[in-house]
Protein backbone atom coordinates (compact mmCIF):
# COMPACT_ATOMS: atom_id res chain seq x y z
CA UNK A 1 0.00 0.00 0.00
CA UNK A 2 1.10 3.41 -0.74
CA UNK A 3 2.03 5.71 1.88
CA UNK A 4 -0.91 7.69 3.34
CA UNK A 5 -0.57 11.39 2.93
CA UNK A 6 -0.87 13.41 6.56
CA UNK A 7 -1.51 16.64 7.28
CA UNK A 8 -1.44 17.97 11.40
CA UNK A 9 -2.13 21.66 11.97
CA UNK A 10 -3.46 24.28 14.28
CA UNK A 11 -5.54 26.99 14.85
CA UNK A 12 -6.72 28.62 17.74
CA UNK A 13 -5.01 26.18 19.91
CA UNK A 14 -2.23 25.25 22.65
CA UNK A 15 -0.31 22.62 21.02
CA UNK A 16 -1.73 20.24 23.56
CA UNK A 17 -3.00 18.33 20.87
CA UNK A 18 0.02 17.73 18.91
CA UNK A 19 1.61 17.00 21.61
CA UNK A 20 -0.65 14.11 22.29
CA UNK A 21 -0.11 12.81 19.10
CA UNK A 22 3.61 12.05 20.10
CA UNK A 23 2.59 10.75 23.30
CA UNK A 24 1.72 7.81 21.54
CA UNK A 25 5.22 7.22 22.22
CA UNK A 26 7.55 4.50 20.22
CA UNK A 27 4.11 3.73 18.33
CA UNK A 28 5.20 7.29 16.65
CA UNK A 29 7.31 4.96 14.68
CA UNK A 30 4.03 3.13 13.35
CA UNK A 31 2.62 6.54 11.88
CA UNK A 32 5.78 6.98 10.48
CA UNK A 33 5.68 3.62 8.72
CA UNK A 34 2.01 4.03 7.55
CA UNK A 35 2.17 7.88 6.57
CA UNK A 36 4.57 10.60 5.24
CA UNK A 37 3.84 14.35 6.95
CA UNK A 38 3.33 16.48 4.66
CA UNK A 39 2.43 19.76 7.01
CA UNK A 40 2.83 19.53 10.32
CA UNK A 41 4.02 23.13 11.94
CA UNK A 42 4.78 21.80 15.76
CA UNK A 43 7.62 19.63 14.16
CA UNK A 44 8.19 19.93 10.42
CA UNK A 45 9.08 23.07 8.46
CA UNK A 46 6.95 23.64 5.42
CA UNK A 47 5.37 26.73 4.76
CA UNK A 48 1.73 27.69 3.83
CA UNK A 49 2.79 28.21 0.31
CA UNK A 50 3.98 24.87 0.25
CA UNK A 51 0.13 23.39 1.08
CA UNK A 52 -1.13 26.24 -1.39
CA UNK A 53 0.81 24.77 -4.24
CA UNK A 54 -0.60 20.50 -3.39
CA UNK A 55 -3.40 19.86 -5.74
CA UNK A 56 -6.64 19.58 -4.06
CA UNK A 57 -7.47 16.33 -2.37
CA UNK A 58 -3.91 15.14 -2.34
CA UNK A 59 -3.74 14.71 1.13
CA UNK A 60 -5.26 11.76 2.64
CA UNK A 61 -6.11 13.25 6.38
CA UNK A 62 -5.99 15.99 7.94
CA UNK A 63 -5.73 16.07 11.70
CA UNK A 64 -7.29 19.98 12.91
CA UNK A 65 -6.75 21.10 15.91
CA UNK A 66 -7.76 24.75 17.35
CA UNK A 67 -10.93 26.49 17.42
CA UNK A 68 -11.29 29.07 14.41
CA UNK A 69 -11.59 32.92 15.23
CA UNK A 70 -9.50 34.78 13.09
CA UNK A 71 -9.35 35.05 9.20
CA UNK A 72 -6.26 33.53 8.80
CA UNK A 73 -7.67 30.48 10.86
CA UNK A 74 -10.76 30.44 8.45
CA UNK A 75 -8.15 30.53 5.78
CA UNK A 76 -6.03 27.66 6.71
CA UNK A 77 -9.42 25.26 7.76
CA UNK A 78 -10.68 26.26 4.01
CA UNK A 79 -7.14 25.58 2.03
CA UNK A 80 -6.53 22.37 3.94
CA UNK A 81 -10.66 21.46 3.16
CA UNK A 82 -9.95 21.54 -0.01
CA UNK A 83 -6.69 19.67 0.18
CA UNK A 84 -7.79 16.84 2.19
CA UNK A 85 -9.74 13.76 1.28
CA UNK A 86 -10.54 13.40 5.16
CA UNK A 87 -10.83 16.46 7.89
CA UNK A 88 -10.81 15.32 11.12
CA UNK A 89 -11.69 17.45 14.00
CA UNK A 90 -9.17 16.99 16.41
CA UNK A 91 -9.46 17.84 20.27
CA UNK A 92 -12.12 19.70 22.01
CA UNK A 93 -11.35 23.10 20.41
CA UNK A 94 -11.78 21.68 17.23
CA UNK A 95 -15.20 20.12 17.84
CA UNK A 96 -16.86 22.25 20.47
CA UNK A 97 -14.78 25.47 20.41
CA UNK A 98 -12.49 24.59 23.67
CA UNK A 99 -11.13 26.52 26.60
CA UNK A 100 -10.27 29.40 24.10
CA UNK A 101 -14.47 29.70 23.54
CA UNK A 102 -14.14 30.92 27.22
CA UNK A 103 -14.00 34.38 24.82
CA UNK A 104 -17.35 33.92 23.71
CA UNK A 105 -18.22 35.10 26.99
CA UNK A 106 -16.62 38.45 26.54
CA UNK A 107 -16.17 40.33 23.60
CA UNK A 108 -13.69 41.08 21.12
CA UNK A 109 -13.17 44.61 22.07
CA UNK A 110 -13.00 43.78 26.00
CA UNK A 111 -10.21 40.97 24.74
CA UNK A 112 -8.04 43.72 22.42
CA UNK A 113 -8.52 46.11 25.50
CA UNK A 114 -7.68 43.67 28.66
CA UNK A 115 -4.73 42.55 26.35
CA UNK A 116 -3.11 45.04 24.89
CA UNK A 117 -3.66 48.20 27.11
CA UNK A 118 -5.05 47.57 30.52
CA UNK A 119 -2.81 44.38 31.64
CA UNK A 120 -0.02 45.38 33.78
CA UNK A 121 2.87 44.19 31.76
CA UNK A 122 2.14 46.22 29.00
CA UNK A 123 3.87 49.01 27.62
CA UNK A 124 1.49 51.17 25.70
CA UNK A 125 0.85 54.99 25.99
CA UNK A 126 -0.72 55.40 22.94
CA UNK A 127 -3.06 52.46 23.37
CA UNK A 128 -2.22 51.01 19.85
CA UNK A 129 -4.57 47.93 19.19
CA UNK A 130 -3.06 45.37 16.51
CA UNK A 131 -4.21 46.77 12.93
CA UNK A 132 -5.09 44.41 9.81
CA UNK A 133 -2.82 46.36 7.79
CA UNK A 134 -0.32 49.26 8.81
CA UNK A 135 2.36 50.81 6.93
CA UNK A 136 5.58 50.57 7.50
CA UNK A 137 8.66 52.77 6.25
CA UNK A 138 9.58 49.73 3.94
CA UNK A 139 6.62 48.89 3.13
CA UNK A 140 2.82 46.89 4.87
CA UNK A 141 2.45 44.87 7.42
CA UNK A 142 -1.07 42.85 7.52
CA UNK A 143 -1.97 40.68 10.59
CA UNK A 144 -5.21 38.54 10.31
CA UNK A 145 -8.89 40.15 11.56
CA UNK A 146 -10.16 38.40 14.99
CA UNK A 147 -13.65 37.41 14.49
CA UNK A 148 -15.57 38.56 17.59
CA UNK A 149 -16.83 34.99 18.38
CA UNK A 150 -14.65 31.66 18.43
CA UNK A 151 -16.38 28.84 16.17
CA UNK A 152 -15.49 25.37 15.30
CA UNK A 153 -14.28 23.91 13.01
CA UNK A 154 -17.12 22.23 11.70
CA UNK A 155 -18.64 26.02 11.73
CA UNK A 156 -16.52 26.71 8.86
CA UNK A 157 -15.85 23.54 7.03
CA UNK A 158 -17.69 20.26 6.13
CA UNK A 159 -15.37 17.74 8.19
CA UNK A 160 -15.63 13.92 8.44
CA UNK A 161 -14.91 12.74 11.53
CA UNK A 162 -14.38 14.13 15.34
CA UNK A 163 -11.90 13.43 18.08
CA UNK A 164 -13.05 15.06 21.51
CA UNK A 165 -10.78 15.49 24.00
CA UNK A 166 -8.74 17.85 25.87
CA UNK A 167 -6.44 16.75 24.48
CA UNK A 168 -7.52 13.40 23.03
CA UNK A 169 -6.04 10.32 24.76
CA UNK A 170 -3.51 7.87 23.38
CA UNK A 171 -5.70 5.29 23.04
CA UNK A 172 -8.00 7.37 20.96
CA UNK A 173 -5.22 8.64 18.94
CA UNK A 174 -4.28 4.91 18.35
CA UNK A 175 -8.15 4.06 17.47
CA UNK A 176 -7.60 6.48 14.81
CA UNK A 177 -4.44 5.27 13.33
CA UNK A 178 -5.64 1.70 13.34
CA UNK A 179 -8.67 2.94 11.67
CA UNK A 180 -6.43 4.77 8.97
CA UNK A 181 -4.07 1.46 8.71
CA UNK A 182 -6.75 -0.99 8.41
CA UNK A 183 -8.17 0.98 6.11
CA UNK A 184 -11.44 0.91 8.21
CA UNK A 185 -12.58 4.01 9.45
CA UNK A 186 -16.39 4.40 10.62
CA UNK A 187 -18.85 6.21 8.66
CA UNK A 188 -18.57 9.40 8.12
CA UNK A 189 -19.83 12.23 10.61
CA UNK A 190 -18.56 9.65 13.44
CA UNK A 191 -17.23 11.03 17.14
CA UNK A 192 -14.20 8.91 17.84
CA UNK A 193 -14.56 8.40 21.50
CA UNK A 194 -17.60 6.13 23.55
CA UNK A 195 -20.71 6.04 22.46
CA UNK A 196 -21.84 6.32 26.71
CA UNK A 197 -21.73 8.87 29.10
CA UNK A 198 -18.89 9.29 31.73
CA UNK A 199 -20.70 8.04 34.27
CA UNK A 200 -21.30 4.80 32.68
CA UNK A 201 -17.35 4.10 32.37
CA UNK A 202 -17.27 5.56 35.74
CA UNK A 203 -16.72 3.31 38.76
CA UNK A 204 -17.32 5.54 41.99
CA UNK A 205 -20.37 3.99 43.88
CA UNK A 206 -23.82 5.66 42.94
CA UNK A 207 -26.27 5.72 46.20
CA UNK A 208 -28.96 7.56 44.32
CA UNK A 209 -28.18 10.15 47.27
CA UNK A 210 -29.78 13.56 47.04
CA UNK A 211 -27.63 16.90 47.68
CA UNK A 212 -28.89 20.29 49.67
CA UNK A 213 -25.60 22.00 49.16
CA UNK A 214 -23.12 22.65 46.30
CA UNK A 215 -19.31 23.10 46.88
CA UNK A 216 -17.14 24.26 45.60
CA UNK A 217 -13.80 21.91 44.88
CA UNK A 218 -11.73 23.65 47.55
CA UNK A 219 -14.63 23.22 50.31
CA UNK A 220 -14.20 19.67 50.70
CA UNK A 221 -12.03 16.52 49.98
CA UNK A 222 -14.25 14.25 48.46
CA UNK A 223 -14.68 10.42 49.49
CA UNK A 224 -12.73 8.44 46.67
CA UNK A 225 -15.55 6.37 46.31
CA UNK A 226 -18.40 8.05 45.79
CA UNK A 227 -20.08 9.60 42.76
CA UNK A 228 -18.54 13.57 43.40
CA UNK A 229 -21.95 14.95 41.99
CA UNK A 230 -23.95 13.40 45.00
CA UNK A 231 -21.43 14.78 47.29
CA UNK A 232 -22.34 18.28 46.26
CA UNK A 233 -19.39 18.70 43.56
CA UNK A 234 -20.28 20.17 39.89
CA UNK A 235 -19.24 17.26 37.79
CA UNK A 236 -20.24 16.97 34.11
CA UNK A 237 -20.26 13.19 33.90
CA UNK A 238 -23.53 13.07 33.20
CA UNK A 239 -23.37 15.38 30.62
CA UNK A 240 -20.23 14.30 29.01
CA UNK A 241 -19.30 11.59 26.35
CA UNK A 242 -17.14 8.36 27.54
CA UNK A 243 -13.54 7.58 25.74
CA UNK A 244 -11.25 9.75 28.26
CA UNK A 245 -10.98 6.48 30.97
CA UNK A 246 -11.95 8.82 33.46
CA UNK A 247 -8.78 10.55 33.66
CA UNK A 248 -9.96 13.35 36.15
CA UNK A 249 -12.44 11.52 38.45
CA UNK A 250 -9.99 9.04 38.99
CA UNK A 251 -7.92 11.45 40.82
CA UNK A 252 -10.80 12.58 42.51
CA UNK A 253 -11.38 15.72 40.56
CA UNK A 254 -14.93 16.38 39.18
CA UNK A 255 -15.24 16.37 35.35
CA UNK A 256 -14.92 19.47 33.45
CA UNK A 257 -16.61 17.82 30.17
CA UNK A 258 -13.78 18.59 27.90
CA UNK A 259 -15.17 15.08 25.82
CA UNK A 260 -18.21 17.26 24.84
CA UNK A 261 -21.69 15.87 25.42
CA UNK A 262 -23.08 12.45 25.07
CA UNK A 263 -24.58 11.00 22.14
CA UNK A 264 -28.85 12.43 22.01
CA UNK A 265 -27.33 15.44 24.12
CA UNK A 266 -27.85 18.95 22.10
CA UNK A 267 -26.48 20.90 24.58
CA UNK A 268 -24.21 20.11 27.10
CA UNK A 269 -24.83 22.60 29.93
CA UNK A 270 -28.52 22.35 29.66
CA UNK A 271 -28.19 18.40 30.44
CA UNK A 272 -26.29 18.92 33.60
CA UNK A 273 -28.56 21.62 34.81
CA UNK A 274 -31.09 19.38 34.37
CA UNK A 275 -29.21 16.19 35.79
CA UNK A 276 -28.67 18.45 39.19
CA UNK A 277 -31.80 19.92 39.50
CA UNK A 278 -33.57 16.70 39.88
CA UNK A 279 -31.25 15.28 42.81
CA UNK A 280 -31.82 18.84 44.30
CA UNK A 281 -33.10 17.44 47.43
CA UNK A 282 -35.57 20.66 48.73
CA UNK A 283 -38.66 21.97 47.57
CA UNK A 284 -38.38 25.30 49.31
CA UNK A 285 -37.78 28.27 46.88
CA UNK A 286 -35.24 30.20 48.96
CA UNK A 287 -33.06 26.67 49.63
CA UNK A 288 -33.50 26.41 45.69
CA UNK A 289 -31.96 29.75 45.11
CA UNK A 290 -28.87 29.43 47.48
CA UNK A 291 -27.93 26.57 45.96
CA UNK A 292 -28.17 28.46 42.48
CA UNK A 293 -25.81 30.74 44.09
CA UNK A 294 -23.93 28.46 45.23
CA UNK A 295 -22.81 27.67 41.80
CA UNK A 296 -19.53 29.84 41.52
CA UNK A 297 -19.34 29.87 37.64
CA UNK A 298 -22.29 28.54 35.73
CA UNK A 299 -21.75 28.97 32.06
CA UNK A 300 -18.17 28.57 32.64
CA UNK A 301 -18.84 25.60 34.63
CA UNK A 302 -21.36 24.18 32.09
CA UNK A 303 -19.75 25.34 29.26
CA UNK A 304 -15.95 25.15 30.03
CA UNK A 305 -15.12 23.56 26.63
CA UNK A 306 -18.31 23.75 24.61
CA UNK A 307 -19.63 27.42 24.37
CA UNK A 308 -19.27 27.79 20.74
CA UNK A 309 -21.09 24.41 19.84
CA UNK A 310 -23.58 24.89 22.72
CA UNK A 311 -27.36 26.45 21.70
CA UNK A 312 -26.19 29.81 24.00
CA UNK A 313 -22.81 30.29 21.27
CA UNK A 314 -21.74 33.35 23.08
CA UNK A 315 -22.85 36.04 25.85
CA UNK A 316 -25.69 38.68 24.00
CA UNK A 317 -24.06 42.04 23.85
CA UNK A 318 -27.01 44.47 24.31
CA UNK A 319 -28.23 45.71 21.38
CA UNK A 320 -26.76 43.27 19.33
CA UNK B 1 11.40 47.32 -2.10
CA UNK B 2 11.82 43.32 -1.64
CA UNK B 3 10.09 41.18 0.64
CA UNK B 4 11.04 37.84 1.96
CA UNK B 5 7.67 36.16 4.09
CA UNK B 6 8.42 33.27 6.76
CA UNK B 7 4.96 31.79 7.28
CA UNK B 8 4.16 29.81 9.42
CA UNK B 9 7.87 30.00 11.85
CA UNK B 10 7.59 26.24 12.44
CA UNK B 11 8.87 24.27 15.61
CA UNK B 12 7.64 26.07 18.01
CA UNK B 13 4.64 26.36 20.24
CA UNK B 14 2.27 28.88 18.68
CA UNK B 15 1.69 30.85 15.99
CA UNK B 16 4.37 33.32 14.08
CA UNK B 17 5.20 35.11 10.78
CA UNK B 18 8.32 37.01 10.25
CA UNK B 19 8.38 40.12 7.01
CA UNK B 20 11.77 40.73 5.74
CA UNK B 21 12.17 44.14 3.77
CA UNK B 22 15.28 44.06 1.56
CA UNK B 23 17.35 46.94 0.04
CA UNK B 24 18.00 46.93 -3.72
CA UNK B 25 21.41 45.22 -3.21
CA UNK B 26 19.73 42.40 -0.94
CA UNK B 27 20.99 43.62 2.58
CA UNK B 28 18.11 43.64 5.09
CA UNK B 29 16.50 46.69 5.60
CA UNK B 30 13.97 45.92 8.36
CA UNK B 31 13.04 42.68 10.15
CA UNK B 32 9.23 42.39 11.79
CA UNK B 33 8.27 39.67 13.67
CA UNK B 34 4.35 39.15 14.25
CA UNK B 35 2.09 37.29 16.27
CA UNK B 36 -1.26 36.71 13.95
CA UNK B 37 -3.09 35.02 17.23
CA UNK B 38 -4.70 35.81 20.27
CA UNK B 39 -7.01 34.09 22.44
CA UNK B 40 -7.34 36.31 25.20
CA UNK B 41 -6.80 34.41 28.35
CA UNK B 42 -6.34 37.53 30.02
CA UNK B 43 -9.82 38.44 30.00
CA UNK B 44 -12.05 35.52 29.87
CA UNK B 45 -9.74 34.29 33.20
CA UNK B 46 -11.40 37.20 34.88
CA UNK B 47 -14.38 36.69 36.85
CA UNK B 48 -13.67 32.33 36.99
CA UNK B 49 -13.10 30.41 40.16
CA UNK B 50 -9.47 30.76 41.33
CA UNK B 51 -9.95 26.81 42.22
CA UNK B 52 -10.57 26.66 38.35
CA UNK B 53 -7.34 28.29 37.26
CA UNK B 54 -5.05 25.17 37.23
CA UNK B 55 -7.16 23.32 34.75
CA UNK B 56 -8.14 26.48 32.34
CA UNK B 57 -4.50 28.23 32.06
CA UNK B 58 -2.28 25.25 30.98
CA UNK B 59 -4.12 25.65 27.61
CA UNK B 60 -2.53 28.67 27.48
CA UNK B 61 0.57 26.56 25.97
CA UNK B 62 0.31 22.72 26.19
CA UNK B 63 3.82 21.77 24.58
Amino acid sequence: MAKLKLALYWAGACGGCDVAVLDVNEKILDVANLADIVFWPIALDFKYHHVEAMPDKSIDVCLFNGCIRSSEQEHIAKMLRAKSKVLVSFGSCACFGGIPALANLTTRAEIMERAYIEAPSNENPNKTLPQIKVSVPEGELTLPELFEDVLTLAQVVPVEYFVPGCPPTVDLILKVVNALATNSLPPVGAIIASEKSLCDECDRKKEKKMISKIYRTHEIIPDAERCLLEQGLLCMGAATRGGCGALCVKVNIPCRGCFGPPPGVKDQGAKLISSIASIYETKDEKDIARMVDEVADPAGTFYRFGMSDSMLKRKRVQGK
Amino acid sequence: MKKVTIDPITRLEGHGKIEIFLNDDGSVANTYFQIPELRGFEKFCEGRPVEEMPRIVPRICGV
